[in-house]
């Protein structure tokens, strides 16, 4: 018994060691990263020139009304789109549910775009919503509008329509698997028993079926959150300049040639970061709380 | 009260396979007891989910007071099924999940409470309310169950097998709560079992299926007394079956004639059956023929005889004094009661439960 411990510690040593490289390399670029941009978001650049530690990047930040906006906008993108994709990825999961009892094929086209790159999705939706796009034109073409330029902004418009869009798309697969996963393993008897104690179809969702997916359907929902956050190539490409989502403006600043504006890019760069790291946190928690029971 | 009626109820799940459930026929007496009866995958559960409204026959009817209820929805069917695995809601508490059914019959608060603290009391398992199920045995869970279905008083009261899960000392205090209860209540209960003892315990009536099919739908003493093929006779426990020629109520076999008024079936060949427990050692007369002892065994309540008669070999149980007076080797005279005696169809041989023969 002792033996095998050792040994499995000898094990363990030795798989650290194969791993520290591997480690070192995403210590450094991670921490490294973190700690080089929160220096610098605390007005700490020697390099050009700023050497006495503030806050004034952050005071900057949160009184210019540029960067309430972004923030605004930024938690208006992610919370819509996790919302919308959440309650369409339920609906598609208790829809499918019947036609998935040892159906593979449905599970693959379910799945397919969760393949797709972002970018890819991205340019479907610029293609498609642009006002010279494919669905104006088709709607030109019906006589539903009567120039494509009449079609609602749905891209680079102040509602980030063309954004969510993209975001509801990708992510409905995603957390729509995730439901149908534990669907599929609770089973329905749990409604039947509910059906035949008295309920409705819609007590039997609601009472029954939703608490039990509640715990997925929230760890789904909180990393589709966190990512739509912080995500930067889908705002840049379909968004406004003005006011831009929180990650485009941290670029921005970043790129500005005024090098003054850089700790502000990083303090920007550090409350996603932040916001984020509070999400993660959250869903660890909730995980737990639901593996616990 | 309810008359419940099935008529010609069928379920194919998969067209591959025979029917889960295959023509059934069958009435249950409004607040009574009936047991359905069978082995493993017989039928049993989807029978009460069609009933239940959870399933959707394939075809035939279900019938509540003479009334279809194929177009009713499950939750105003007034039946409630508890199921074989209790399913109660995790994440609610055990008042919760009592309580379920009052609430969405959206009855109040304060009256959900204390209904739900006398069904715990029913149960026997006062001071549970804020536990949750995963805190429980089966055994409790199981009563949990059995108390969301009575609390919403249902006029057909279906119950998957409730007390698989308890040992036989609360199964017997159980057994005698739902028997109470159901009189009491006077709510027409189906009852799943696959066990023939709880069956003919617990029931007004059995129906016995096999694959899906009704065997036999008879008071619980008459599977014992009047089986109405061999593999029933056989699923309600060991009897002796001798091949034969049946004739104006006597059967002739190889191994003598017995005289034998009750027959299921007319003159032709025929299949005698006796159950252990009817035959006689060393009692003479016309029905008796002489046998030899191969073998016994005590075994306290009760004594078994293995006896070679002819080329044939039977068993017979007795009470527990005979294995003084007879030993191994002996040569005694074994009498088979007339009313003891049922006569059978003769190609229903013994098989195993569940061959395609009995329809
Ligand atoms: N949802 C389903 N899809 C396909 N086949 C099913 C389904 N439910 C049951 N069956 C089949 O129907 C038959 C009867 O099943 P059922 O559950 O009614 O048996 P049962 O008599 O309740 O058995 P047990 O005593 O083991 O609970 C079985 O052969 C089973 O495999
Ligand atoms: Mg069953």
């Amino acid at each position: 018994m002792k033996m095998r411990l050792t040994e499995k510690g000898a094990q363990r040593l030795s798989i650290s060691f194969l791993l520290a490289p591997a480690l070192a390399v995403i210590i450094l670029l991670f921490l490294g990263g973190l700690i080089t941009g929160l220096l610098r978001s605390l007005n700490y650049f020697p390099l050009i020139g700023l050497n006495d530690f503030n806050f004034e990047a952050y005071v900057a930040i949160f009184t210019d009304n540029g960067f309430i906006q972004s923030l605004v906008l930024t938690f208006h993108i992610a919370f819509t789109s996790t919302l919308i994709s959440c309650i369409l990825a339920v609906a598609a999961a208790l829809l499918l549910r019947p036609a998935f009892r040892g159906k593979r094929i449905v599970h693959f086209f379910f799945s397919l775009n969760l393949t797709i790159p972002h970018l890819v999705g991205a340019i479907g939706v610029l293609y498609l919503f642009q006002n010279s796009g494919l669905v104006s034109r088709i709607m030109t073409g019906l006589d539903l509008i009567s120039k494509p330029a009449d079609f609602p902004a749905m891209v680079f418009d102040p509602w980030a329509i063309g954004i969510i869009i993209q975001y509801v798309w990708k992510e409905i697969p995603f957390i729509g698997v995730i439901v149908l996963a534990i669907l599929l393993s609770v089973g329905e008897d749990y409604e039947s028993v509910a059906r035949s104690l008295g309920a409705n179809r819609w007590q039997a969702f609601r009472q029954v079926t939703l608490p039990l997916i509640m715990p997925g359907v929230v760890s789904a929902s909180v990393i589709v959150f966190a990512f739509t956050f912080g995500a930067f190539e889908i705002p840049y490409l379909l968004g406004r300049t003005f006011p831009a989502a929180l990650p485009v403006l941290a670029y921005q600043s970043y790129t500005d040639v005024d090098l003054a504006a850089r700790p502000q890019a990083m303090a920007m760069a550090m409350v996603i970061a932040f916001i984020s790291t509070l999400l993660i946190m959250a869903y660890m928690k909730l995980s737990r709380v639901y593996i616990r029971e | 009260m309810t008359q419940v009626k099935l008529s010609g109820l069928t379920k194919i799940f998969d067209a591959k396979n025979p029917p889960a459930v295959d023509q059934l026929d069958l009435d249950i007496d409004s607040g009574k007891l009936t047991a359905l009866l069978g082995p493993s995958g017989c039928g049993k559960t989807t029978t009460m989910k069609m009933i239940a409204g959870l399933l959707r026959p394939t075809s035939g009817d279900i019938l509540f007071d003479g009334n279809s209820i194929l177009s009713i929805k499950p939750e105003e069917r007034g039946a409630v099924m508890v199921f074989q695995n209790y399913l109660l809601f995790p994440y609610m508490s055990i008042a919760d999940n009592i309580g379920f059914g009052l609430k969405m019959r959206k009855v109040s608060k304060k009256e959900i409470r204390s209904r739900v603290t006398d069904m715990l009391d029913l149960v026997q398992l006062p001071g549970f309310e804020d536990r949750k199920p995963n805190q429980l045995s089966g055994g409790q869970q199981q009563r949990i169950a059995l108390a969301r279905a009575l609390i919403v008083e249902p006029n057909v009261l279906l119950l998957d097998e409730p007390l698989s899960n308890l040992d036989a000392h609360l199964r017997d205090e159980m057994r005698v709560l739902i028997r109470r209860i159901q009189t009491e209540m006077g709510i027409t209960t189906v009852f799943v079992t696959h066990d023939q003892e709880e069956a003919v315990v617990l029931a007004d009536k059995v129906a016995l299926l096999f694959d899906g099919r009704l065997q036999q739908f008879d008071s619980p003493d008459a599977f014992y007394d009047t089986p109405r093929s061999a593999e029933i006779a056989t699923f309600f426990g060991g009897t002796n079956f001798i091949p034969g020629h049946y004739q104006d109520g006597v059967m002739k076999t190889d191994i003598g004639n017995f005289k034998a008024p009750h027959s299921a079936v007319g003159d032709g060949a025929a299949m005698l059956s006796i159950r252990p427990e009817a035959i006689e050692l060393g009692v003479g007369g016309d029905n008796s023929v002489a046998g030899t002892i191969l073998s016994h065994v005590y075994a306290g309540r009760y004594a078994r005889f293995q006896v070679k008669i002819g080329d044939l070999e039977i068993e017979a149980i007795t009470e527990p004094g005979q294995v003084k007076l007879f030993g191994d080797g002996d040569t005694v005279p074994v009498n088979f009661a007339p009313d003891k005696i049922w006569i059978l169809e003769a190609n229903s041989t013994p098989q195993p439960v569940g061959a395609d023969s009995a329809g």
